[in-house]
């Protein structure tokens, strides 16, 4: 089946693409010039990139804010730091993190799915800086100072090895884990399931009566957005040797939405652009002026106001005319459910 | 300690400042709630807009002009500002389909935006304008700053004050009805737009005047309309979402279990158990205490 939805996640998977080889491209100038700058700035972008997949799976898909995603980001976070300390295995951290993202997004479900619209966002707010006040009060998390002193470790795939403390391995791994997050997302929106989401989005009430239930697909959506988060979270202490409480505040949730509109919302490919974007716009600003806030929440209101589809609203469209040219996609099904960001001109296409 | 000197010297003065910080959230959460009652709108940079009253204050107060001239001039100032603010932002999103998301998000924008304009012009530090009513007073043998017993009095004042505007005048009855049937009010001659501009002016006008009234209190800093924001936050959804009422009984309340709840357990935990109470109440009563304004 070729509807809209189906074209314009094609168009969302060539810019995925495009994205691989530039980072590659990254990779590869960063071994020849010996960088650490950079490569491990860019692996901060990418794992704050994950955390935008997951605001986006909800925001985009279906339909809910979420103000206190950091919530899973730092459980993920902190959970892989105290696994680390104990043993140095970069699998037993991923599924302990995934394992305690789990369980907290579907208690973080049960709570916050009982409401809607704004109160959904306000409750993951809540949520989110309830935990990150009892993580910054509980000695044994270190408190305000947060852990440090988390081990490079040795991430062994078969034979081979890479550790952590490579700049240019752990941005490759990084990268693997983010667009296998990517790919099981998109995987799962492709899937009936994607598309009861999607109806969620455009009209939560008739989804009922077409037979599915609209709790079930928003839990699921929540906990797999949850899983997301946790396991991008999961990467960070890898990357940076400790872990603290402002991982969990508002503002670590705050730059995620701010990602994810400047991306593009409903495209994955965005939130993924989104934040990649909100980094090198924070540490070219940061390299001229301490303020960067201004010229981040001018651009971010402007994108809001002027351009609601984001980047991939701008980038998207072609790469789509291009795709539906080349590959004799035929035309949108007349009564396909309409997501934002596509209008591809039909007629313009050589016949 | 007996049990008399325990109330004097410990309950009873925890009582008042736990009142004295109720009304100043509560005149923070006025604005917010009538903002989101009337207009349906999230307004994130509301803290910002507190913060810009104490600002305000802090500068017009180093430059001479008096107190009590200062009650009235901030507000006023704010009224502009609040109008502008409603034009350039709000008004272009406000027939899109995600009105919450979209207007949380523009107002989240302008909050980042406001904030560091605060830090360039006023610096990063905290400040603290000087207290305009020095003294204490003693009261039933519970000695009490005179300026907490000035902001308890004045909150009231203007509590009653909105309050009598809301219900009972024909301004009040004109906001009401645009917010209930925005082409019904229209059609009977409501300048709805004029309306929505300024009730959000009025909203950000109430929290410029906390601004004034609090800086002397909590001090003035950038970030501070941030912290201040989560408890009126809280208190609005507690109190209902656009109930004037409701956030008067659920500042008061909050605050109250808050200085409370630090004489029996470590000041820092306090958070948790306010925050907590606002998770509860949106999971088992998500219309909060009382029903929403304008809305039947």
């Amino acid at each position: 089946m070729h509807d809209r939805l189906t074209q314009s996640m094609r168009a969302s998977h060539l810019l995925a693409l495009l994205f691989v080889l530039a980072s590659l491209a990254l990779a590869a100038m960063g071994t020849a010039t010996d960088d650490t700058f950079y490569l491990r700035l860019g692996t901060e972008a990418l794992i704050f990139a994950g955390l935008a997949l997951s605001v986006d799976l909800l925001l985009g898909y279906s339909g809910v804010l979420s103000l206190g995603q950091a919530l899973y980001f730092g459980i993920g976070a902190y959970v892989s730091a105290l696994t680390l300390m104990k043993v140095p295995s970069f699998w037993l951290a991923m599924a302990a993190a995934f394992t305690a993202s789990l369980l907290a997004a579907i208690i973080g479900g049960l709570i916050a799915n009982r409401v809607r619209g704004v109160y959904f966002a306000l409750i993951t707010f809540g949520l989110a800086q309830v935990l990150a006040k009892v993580v910054y009060n509980t000695r044994e998390l270190g408190s305000s100072d947060g852990m440090i002193g988390i081990p490079v470790i040795e991430i062994a795939f078969g034979p081979f090895s890479v550790s952590t403390g490579s700049p240019v391995g752990f941005f490759l791994i990084v990268l693997v884990v983010i667009m296998a997050l990517y790919a099981l997302t998109a995987y799962l929106l492709d899937t009936p399931f994607g598309r009861v989401l999607t109806a969620l989005k455009s009209n939560e009430r008739r989804v009922p009566f077409l037979g599915y239930s609209a709790w079930r697909a928003r839990m699921a959506a929540y906990v797999l957005a949850g899983v997301v988060a946790g396991l991008s979270g999961a990467l960070y202490p890898m990357l940076r040797g400790f872990v603290s409480p402002e991982l969990m505040f508002f503002a670590t949730s705050g730059n995620a939405v701010i990602s994810v509109v400047l991306g593009g919302v409903g495209t994955l490919a965005g939130a993924i652009y989104g934040s990649v974007l909100l980094v090198i716009l924070k540490s070219i600003i940061g390299s001229w002026t301490e303020h960067h806030l201004i010229v981040i929440g001018l651009i971010f209101m402007l994108c809001v106001l002027f351009l609601p589809k984001g980047l991939a609203g701008v980038l998207r469209p072609p790469v789509e005319a291009w795709l539906s040219r080349h590959r004799r996609i035929p035309g949108p099904v007349p009564d396909a459910p309409v997501l934002p960001a596509i209008a591809v001109d039909t007629k313009a296409a050589p016949q | 300690m007996t049990p008399v000197d325990y109330l004097q010297f410990v309950l009873a003065p925890q009582v008042v400042n736990g009142l004295a910080l109720g009304i100043a959230v509560v005149l923070v959460a006025l604005g917010l709630t009538i903002i989101f009652g009337m207009l349906d709108v999230i307004n994130m940079s509301h803290g910002e807009f507190y913060a810009i009253g104490a600002y305000a204050a802090l500068a017009l107060g180093a430059a001479g002009v008096g107190f009590w001239f200062l009650l009235i001039l901030v507000p006023v100032l704010m009224v502009p500002l609040g109008m502008v603010a409603e034009r350039l932002l709000i008004r272009p999103v406000f027939d899109t389909k995600d009105r919450h998301v979209t207007t949380l998000l523009v107002t989240f924008g302008l909050g980042l935006i406001v904030e560091d304009v605060l830090k360039i012009i006023f610096g990063a530090n905290t400040q603290r304008p000087p207290t305009p009513i020095p003294g204490a007073t003693e009261i039933l043998g519970i000695i009490l700053p005179n300026y907490r017993i000035f902001l308890i009095l004045v909150g009231v004042a203007i509590v009653l004050g909105v309050a009598y505007v809301v219900y009972k005048t024909r301004l009040g009855a004109m906001v009401r009805a645009a917010a209930f049937d925005r082409n019904m009010a229209a059609s009977l001659g409501v300048p709805v737009s004029l309306v929505y501009a300024g009730t959000f002016a009025f909203g950000v006008s109430l929290a410029g005047l906390a601004g004034v009234l609090l800086a002397p209190i909590y001090s003035v800093f950038p970030t501070m309309g941030r912290d201040f924001i989560l408890l009126a936050f809280t208190v609005v959804i507690v109190g209902g979402m656009g109930s004037i009422w409701g956030a008067v009984v659920a500042g008061l309340l909050l605050t109250q279990v808050q200085a409370l709840a630090s004489l029996i357990i470590s000041p820092v935990w306090t958070d948790p158990i306010v925050f907590g109470t606002m998770v509860a109440f949106l999971v088992f009563r998500p219309q909060g205490l009382f029903g929403r304004l304008g809305h039947a």
